[in-house]
């Protein structure tokens, strides 16, 4: 499903961002990106969803190369939830920005309107759907930039700090609505809680580099490890 | 509340009164897109002696207020900024044209009098026929129809990119005014000397913004055109613009024919 072979990337020719990167996934899988701030995290998910492709490596979603090619195919098939949701909902209503993906891929307006319905559903939403995007709270922009999302029906969901700004309800409800999606999710967060409670696998960064890849307890129960990186534990085991 | 809040505010009041499910809302914007160019062009088209003819005009005006439920208070009040030009355009017309055409009692009119308030109410009706327009159509409704019409996506798109970035524009100036004033809690305004990088920083964090906006578009598979669902025609979609349209024509050719 996601496939990345010594991946390295930079903004500026010599100074590299991400090196050497390599991380396998499958479907149905959630995974973690975890690291300290500025270390490439929003780098390595933007690379995912093509908005840079001048990397060098191997990097492949849904069995395509991420390439200025087959950018249609791999959008078609990942979905990025922004760190700001404001910068994702940018229609009128909620039910406009959510039908605006599907109606990009020229579906039946039926088909649209399933997408629309379910999606909504699927975040507790469904009141959401004639209100106007700038009336939303923090939390119901979230669930709303969410189904923007969800309606697409895609294989991979990359969130980029999902839990950020959230208060204590939103974000719990947010942690069960991402544990009841199928699809592969891959997190990045600070909130390392957020990530104890969603993903069962995390990949640490550090300078550009994957540190560990494994059990979602394991690394973050792993003081020493984490310090090194420039984190502290998840509050419940401080 | 800011006066960047405040227009802010007003913008999404008008958003709101777009998406209100009224009949005139609820009509197809081709129709209405259509009807507002015409009757625009045909109160334009009208002499500059004929304030008769001018002040039948009113007629749609005054209709698409009452039926489209709109307050004519508040659409005056949100117009405000183009109005006063609107009215300027005839203010000289009485100093150059000073032949007599009626008199009251012992007042002369001029034809210039004339000519200044018809240019005027003509400017107004025009101001006012948009506003009905805007006040009851969504601008992705507005764009929709003018894919319709065949107008180029390129330009169709920038009309619906201008008006979302607006928001996103007033927003930061907001952002960054607001930051402003709360370090600067004993002095009025902006101090002059901080306007080339508030000005800097506000296009700089807009940009920023806009381009998020943008990557957020693009991620959702957008090509360089909006879609927006089809809609099937309903009688009253044709029958308004339709009505209209004979009622402002026949007037026009009317008050053309009577010279």
């Amino acid at each position: 499903m996601l496939k990345i072979e010594h991946l390295h990337f930079a903004y500026e020719k010599g100074e590299e961002v991400l090196s050497d990167i390599c991380l396998l996934a499958q479907a149905g899988e959630s995974i973690g990106v975890i690291g300290a701030n500025g270390i490439g995290k929003s780098t390595l998910m933007k690379l995912m969803v093509g908005l840079y492709t001048d990397y060098e490596g191997v990097l492949e979603v849904a069995h395509h190369a991420v390439t200025t090619k087959n950018l249609d195919h791999i959008r078609e098939h990942v979905g990025y939830v922004f760190q700001d949701s404001d910068s994702q909902l940018f229609l009128s209503t909620v039910e406009e920005d959510v039908a605006f993906g599907p109606r990009n891929y020229r579906l039946p307006e039926d088909e649209v309107e399933r997408r629309v319905t379910e999606a909504l559903q699927k975040v507790h939403g469904e009141h959401l759907r004639k209100k106007h995007t700038y009336k939303l709270s923090g939390g119901e922009k979230k669930l709303a930039a969410i189904a923007t999302i969800l309606a697409m029906e895609p294989d991979i969901i990359i969130m980029d700090e999902p839990s950020l700004a959230l208060d204590p309800k939103n974000r719990r409800n947010l942690i069960h609505i991402l544990n009841e999606i199928d699809s592969l999710k891959i997190v990045t967060s600070h909130d390392l809680d957020f990530i104890m409670d969603t993903c069962e696998r995390t990949v640490l960064l550090y300078e550009g580099k994957i540190i560990a890849d494994g059990p979602t307890e394991e690394i973050l129960k792993n003081g020493k490890l984490l310090d090194e990186c420039g984190l502290e534990l998840p509050l419940r085991l401080q | 509340m800011s006066s960047i809040e405040d227009r802010l505010h007003e913008l999404n009041k008008l958003q709101n009164e777009q998406q209100r499910s009224r009949r005139m809302n609820d009509l197809h914007p081709l129709g209405k897109l259509f009807f507002s160019v015409f009757y625009i062009v045909c109160v334009m088209s009208l002499n500059k002696y004929d304030l008769t003819g001018v002040i039948y005009m009113a007629v749609y005006p005054a209709a698409g207020f009452v039926l489209g439920e709109l307050s004519f208070r508040t659409g005056v009040y949100r117009m405000r900024l183009i109005l006063p030009l609107v009215v300027f355009v005839g203010i000289f017309n009485p100093f150059f044209d000073r032949t007599p055409a009626m008199q009251i009692g012992s007042f002369i009119v001029t034809g210039g009098m004339i000519s200044m308030v018809t240019l005027m109410l003509k400017g107004f009706y025009a101001v006012l026929s948009s506003y009905i327009l805007i006040a009851t159509t969504s601008i992705e409704e507005i764009c929709y129809a003018l894919r319709l019409l065949h107008v180029p996506k390129i330009l169709v798109m920038v009309v619906l990119l201008i008006y979302r970035y607006f928001g996103v524009m007033a927003q930061e100036a907001d952002r960054i005014t607001t930051a402003y004033k709360l370090r600067a809690p004993s002095q009025k305004g902006i101090r002059y000397n901080a306007w080339g990088t508030l000005v800097g920083g506000w296009l700089l964090r807009s940009m920023d913004r806009a381009g998020a906006v943008y990557e957020s578009m693009l991620l959702r598979g957008f090509r360089g055109e909006y879609y927006y669902p089809k809609r099937k025609l309903t009688a009253a979609d044709v029958l308004w613009p339709l009505g209209w349209t004979l009622i402002i024509g026949a007037l026009t050719i009317w008050r053309s024919w009577r010279g």
